[in-house]
């Protein structure tokens, strides 16, 4: 049965199968969590290496080299810690070490931002290393196991990178199968140096100065066993799947086989791509459609790309890159598709356009996808189109623009003929209906929002559904509000990995994020969904009367979930919060569930899961008969409205009175 | 003494920290709870590493290893073509491990990884550098008590000849490029024992390398 992992989780798994035996790291958002739990491992002696805190970046690489050298190491980073590593990275490459990295995608500042895209991964393209590109938690642990199978191999030799999208990747929890030890040792077989360090038959120098002549003949050597890599990771993915049963090649095709547009793109967005291209298969009036998911980034399988679109007869591509080339003519990965079918197609090949989206942690969502795909339609008509690239997201820079007052006017002189002549089709961009289940749960950060959702979503993958959690992050501190989503699948062979952001289930950890005038509760839920709130003051009338909502836009549900717990003397919000959603929302029956619970609740287990059902029993949708006083601190409404930017009120609302009663 | 004394909890499996007062000592554990080493392999075998070897079908030919099927290897490396290598792993003379594959260099010297086998590395003819002949006089030299001139060479040109008493050092004429070092650093300032050009002693290089 799959275990409840996130991405950084699985990559860890990853490591510990292969049989890392040394890990130096030096840990970074949004992949601190990998290494964390391989030092915790190797700390309780489940795991047989050798960790080192290094103390910076840089030398956690140079560590890597040296052990690399001798031994199977790994280690993980992201964003500006990569960018730290590249300078020693290129002697990995250079001198042929075969070791592993595995990178949570991450945005490079200035300006600073935690969030994905994939900026790093592009800024080492040129280091000579083997990238890997991962779409989830699974397919990160796969890779991590392939990657060393890769690296290792006698006509390759190099290091390789594992790449997954910070965040809604290395952060979102999701059934994982993790494959057995005996299965991982069949498949990949102990590192064996060939020119180990501390060799006594065989000293050896690495790095040494080579002047022109030898230099230049090293690199053409160099590029050779770079250029077999992508011949070995298509072989080493065939075996992957006899031996451990999930098949990976150079890049994954999904959708029509005979596919006349086509979006190409790395990593974890595909996932919301999918959901589109399966949506947009065999419509009316809509040519064949797929997605183009890059797995080997470096070397670019350019030929066998160019293959498969001259064998679907594609008409045009639409590459979407989350990361910039500054200065170039398109970025990095539309200028390795463009080039690739150029060089192996001319004039034949489809007509490329670029699309830049994903950055800095912006979501590349569903209709972004129908856009690409509606775009890559005008193209195939022969619309003209623009020869740079179009940006998501961007108001004043749309895809397609209907009026000349929606755009910037200076774009306008510039692409106001294009725009004219390119069509928003309806066809493409009529809303997705959603295919799964999906709650959002509003919490103040520290009430343990991520906990209860991690334990419900491997509720839900006991009884058999596919579920998927993706807390948001950020620069919140303790208190401030924030969300933690999860999506329930019934469907067992089709995934679904992408948000509607359409709820049927809200959850609010606290009844005070109902006055919040940033957080609009009731946007996004389905009507007649389910809104359940943590409260003993609030009364479900007063819900209503706050929201203003009738009993048929939503059904609204109350716990006491803080006086459970301090009932209890649990000290916090989450396993009764947890129970009170299984009231709430059927379809993980309670029953099954507490059978998963009762193995897996944090400790101290007794009164969690007594919280649990307690949590479970107290939840209702009628009026509470004896709605107690309130029993912290008694403040009063004025106290409540009052916000930091409203002038109107003169002075700070004087509570204390009341509050020293 | 009249204050309590509190052991603090340690990990450390030796030593413990004593709080007395608001003063923290360090003293050698007493109680017998340390805690426990984590045991790891003790396979001593771990303790050095053993190179793998890398053998073309030449020289597999000429010399067949035990615990192969040497002939099917054979084939299968003569059907791979002149590119096709042996990797051989055996760390105590046993076959561990062994694959044929096909070499990917195209510049077939350059070791991969750019790397440098220092046994195998010849030293280079550099004694058309040199503009003075260097020579080590058996009768001066302290031999294996010395050895500063074989530490010092940069181009790793003087050998210790022999051991113990009768033990001296030796220039490799064709590695020595005449940089002078040994003569400076000879801890017997070449007094009768590095010639130069024949020579023990001359003035005018003393003054040019030691200022005299």
């Amino acid at each position: 049965m799959a275990t409840v992992l996130a991405g950084n989780g699985a990559a860890a798994w990853g490591f510990r199968l292969s049989r890392v035996q040394c890990y130096p790291y030096y840990p970074i958002t949004p992949s601190t969590a990998c290494s964390q739990q391989i030092s915790r491992w190797v700390n309780d002696g489940a795991m047989e290496a050798v960790t080192i805190n290094a103390e910076s970046e840089h030398s956690a690489a140079s560590q890597i080299i040296t052990a690399g050298k001798s031994v199977r190491a790994g280690t993980a980073t992201s964003s500006k810690g990569l960018l730290y590593m590249i300078e020693v990275l290129e002697n990995a490459a250079g001198g042929g070490v075969p070791c592993g990295l595995y990178i949570g995608n991450r945005a490079t500042g200035a300006p600073i931002n935690i969030w994905a895209d994939n900026s790093d991964a592009y800024a080492m393209r040129d280091s000579g290393v083997i990238q890997i590109f991962a779409a989830d938690a699974q397919e990160a642990l796969d890779n991590i196991i392939q990657g060393y199978r890769i690296a290792e191999d006698l006509r390759v030799r190099l290091p390789f990178a594992v790449n997954l999208r910070g965040f809604t990747g290395t952060h979102a929890y999701e059934g994982v199968e993790i494959p057995k030890q005996e299965e991982v040792d069949r498949y990949l077989a102990p590192f064996v140096p060939i020119y180990p360090l501390f060799a006594p038959e065989k000293p050896v120098t690495y790095g040494a100065m080579l002047s022109a002549y030898p230099y230049r003949r090293h690199k053409r050597n160099q590029m050779a066993a770079l250029s077999h890599a992508s011949e070995v990771a298509l072989k080493s993915g065939r075996e992957f799947a006899e031996k451990l049963g999930r098949s990976y090649g150079l890049f994954e095709w999904i959708g029509d086989e005979k596919a006349k547009l086509v979006v190409a793109l790395l990593g974890e967005s595909a996932c919301a791509g999918e959901v589109v291209t399966r949506h947009l298969q065999g419509k009316e009036g809509i040519p064949g459609v797929a997605l183009l998911k890059i797995r080997l980034f470096s070397p670019f399988p350019a030929k066998e790309i160019a293959q498969a679109l001259h064998q679907a007869g594609t008409k045009a591509l639409v590459v979407l890159d989350e990361g910039l080339h500054h200065g170039g003519v398109l970025p990095p990965l539309a200028q390795r598709v463009a080039t690739a079918i150029h060089l192996h197609l001319g004039g034949q090949g489809p007509k490329v356009a670029s699309v830049i989206g994903g950055l800095g942690g912006s979501e590349v969502r569903q209709d972004h996808f129908q856009l690409m795909f509606n775009l890559a339609d005008n193209i195939a008509e022969g619309k003209p189109y623009r020869p740079e690239p179009y940006w998501l997201d961007i108001d004043e820079d749309p895809i397609f623009a209907e009026r000349e007052d929606q755009v910037s006017p200076k774009l306008w002189k510039k692409w106001g003929e294009i725009w004219k002549k390119q069509k928003r089709k309806e066809k493409f961009c009529a809303p997705i209906p959603p295919d799964a289940h999906e709650i959002r749960i509003y919490s103040r950060a520290g009430q343990g929002a991520i906990t209860s959702a991690v334990g419900f979503t491997g509720a839900g993958i006991q009884n058999g559904y596919q579920l998927l959690t993706v807390p948001a992050f950020g620069s919140e501190r303790r208190g401030a509000i924030i969300t933690t989503d999860t999506l329930i699948n019934f469907h067992k062979e089709r995934k679904i990995r992408s948000f509607t952001r359409a709820w049927d289930v809200v959850i609010l950890y606290d009844d005070t994020i109902l006055q919040s005038p940033e957080h609009q509760v009731l946007e996004g839920l389905k009507e007649g969904g389910a809104l359940l709130v943590n409260s003993s003051r609030l009364s479900v009338k007063k819900i209503r009367e706050i929201l203003n909502a009738n009993e048929e836009r939503v059904k609204v549900f109350t716990v006491p979930a803080g006086e459970i717990s301090q009932r209890l003397g649990l000290g916090h919000l989450n396993m009764p919060m947890l129970g009170a959603l299984h009231k709430v929302y059927e379809k993980v029956p309670f029953k099954t569930a507490l059978s998963y619970y009762e193995k897996h609740v944090p400790r101290p287990r007794e009164v969690s899961l007594e919280s649990i059902k307690q949590g479970f029993a107290e939840t209702s949708d009628q009026e509470v008969k004896k709605v107690k006083k309130e029993r912290r601190l008694s403040v009063s409404q004025d106290f409540l409205d009052w916000r930091p930017e409203d002038h109107s009120q003169e002075s700070w609302p004087s509570a204390l009175e009341e509050v020293q009663l | 003494m009249t204050d309590e004394q509190q052991a603090l909890p340690s990990p450390n499996r030796y030593k413990e920290f004593v709080v007395t007062g608001s003063l923290v000592a360090m003293r050698d554990r007493q109680d017998s709870a340390a805690p426990k080493e984590i045991e790891r392999s003790q396979d001593q075998s771990g303790k050095f590493l053993h190179a793998a070897e890398i053998l073309t079908i030449e020289e597999v030919a000429r010399q067949p290893v035990d615990g192969i099927d040497t002939p099917r290897i054979l084939s299968e490396m003569a059907d791979i073509g002149p590119e096709a290598r042996l990797f051989l792993y055996r760390p105590e003379g046993k076959v561990i491990r062994y694959e044929v594959f096909e070499d990917p260099r195209i510049c077939p010297e350059i070791h991969r990884g750019a790397v440098i086998e220092n046994l195998q590395e010849k030293p280079k003819d550099v004694s058309g550098w040199s503009t003075h002949e260097f020579f080590i006089d058996i009768k001066g030299c302290l031999g294996d008590e010395c050895g500063r001139c074989a530490i010092m060479c940069p181009e790793n040109a003087i050998h210790l000849m022999g051991k113990g008493k009768g033990s001296f050092h030796e220039i490799d004429p064709l590695a020595c490029k005449g940089c002078f070092i040994c003569w400076v650093e000879c801890v017997r300032t070449a007094a009768d024992c590095i010639l130069v050009d024949g020579k023990t002693f001359d003035p005018i290089m003393r003054a040019k390398h030691f200022g005299e």
